[in-house]
């Protein structure tokens, strides 16, 4: 039996497609069979980050209404042996599907796959309910800002509440802008939101290329983001991964070789 | 060193300070659910009630909600005046 987590934030634009469709391609990557699920009804979005946006036959919805079996509605990626795409509908609202629906949906995915993962829309409303609904754990996303962090607040309780454990991911942070002091480190995220850390992607402009492209960036592995979505992969595999640290810059590792500036606080 | 001339010349905290101090009180009215306005009259009635027991100035009376670790606490706090027996 597989587990299915779901992937979180509260807040919009914070980066939870981008984090689904890498983790769950780095999960493939490390041989688990893995299916992502895009749970944001109406406006779906993981197939285009994927680069699977031309081969949607059917969605979601149409299992959900028995217009066809699970199995069919599965996009198999080319690139990757062990990854498939559930797409969202793109003209249903997100009242076309309940959360009794997505928990059978998500136990019938979790007994052919090691993980399902699933995109949930931003918001706290029935989307979020839906995404939430048939998960084992949730990943909260959150961006070192105010907002961001107030609403995956919001969204923390509420997993609390559904009793779904949580861990968190703090993305886009910016060495350079923590050490000038105009960003909250990880260390301040992670004390403020009282969330066990699972992995802090740095701010990396290779993020934005390859969603261009519509290639999830572990597949490209160029990046430090990408090697540490990769990291978080296998630390969710239960695989030897280290510790969630965001690489600092030469020269800070020069500096404090050399007893120039203190460590860092994170 | 630069963050020190920085702050000198700005004459306080960093961005990152002010974010984070916001951000512990945001969060602790959230988590309680209780809005600034309503808090303020809770204070009201709850310095009414201290007045009905001991000789206080109802206005020194404070109230604030702090947060860590995911516990909120209401925290109401009140000067009481020495008594001239």
């Amino acid at each position: 039996m597989g587990r299915a987590i779901v992937i979180t934030s509260g807040k919009g634009g914070v980066g939870k497609t981008t984090t689904a469709a890498n983790i769950g391609s780095a999960l493939a990557q490390l041989g688990k069979s893995v299916v992502v699920v895009d749970a944001d009804i109406g406006l779906r979005n993981l197939d285009v980050v994927m680069g699977l946006e031309n081969r949607i036959v059917y969605h979601l919805v149409d299992v959900v209404r028995g217009k066809c079996t699970v199995a069919k509605a599965l996009i198999k990626d080319r690139r990757l042996e062990n990854l498939w795409l559930l797409p969202a509908s793109q003209t249903d609202d997100k009242d076309s599907v309940t959360p009794d629906d997505m928990k059978k949906l998500v136990c019938e995915l979790r007994a052919t796959h090691d993980f399902v993962v699933i995109d949930c829309p931003a918001g706290i409303e029935q989307g979020f309910k839906n995404a939430i609904a048939g998960a084992d754990e949730a990943i909260v996303v959150a961006t070192p800002e105010v907002s961001s962090i107030r609403d995956a607040d919001r969204v923390i309780g509420l997993l609390a509440a559904a009793g779904i454990p949580a861990r968190l991911i703090v993305n886009r942070i910016s060495p350079h802008l923590v050490k000038r002091g105009d960003m909250l480190s990880q260390a301040d995220v992670i004390e403020i939101l009282a969330l066990e850390l699972l992995g802090t992607i740095p701010l990396d402009e290779h993020i934005v290329a390859t969603t261009n492209k519509g290639i999830p960036a572990v597949l490209e592995n160029k990046s430090i983001a990408a090697k540490e979505f990769t990291r978080v992969a296998r630390s969710l595999a239960g695989l030897d991964a280290g510790a969630p640290v965001a690489a600092p810059g030469f020269f800070s590792r020069l500096g404090r070789a050399l007893g120039l500036s203190p460590a860092p606080t994170a | 060193m630069w963050n020190g001339i920085k702050s000198l010349i700005t004459g306080g905290r960093s961005s990152r300070e002010v974010a984070k101090g916001r951000l512990h009180l945001v969060l602790a009215h959230d988590r309680s659910g209780l809005e600034g306005g309503k808090l303020q009259e809770m204070r009201q009635e709850i310095a009414a009630v201290i007045a009905r027991y001991v000789d206080i100035d109802a206005n020194a009376v404070e109230i604030s909600i702090e947060s860590h670790s995911r516990e909120t606490q209401l925290m109401v706090s009140s000067p009481l005046p020495a008594r001239h027996a």
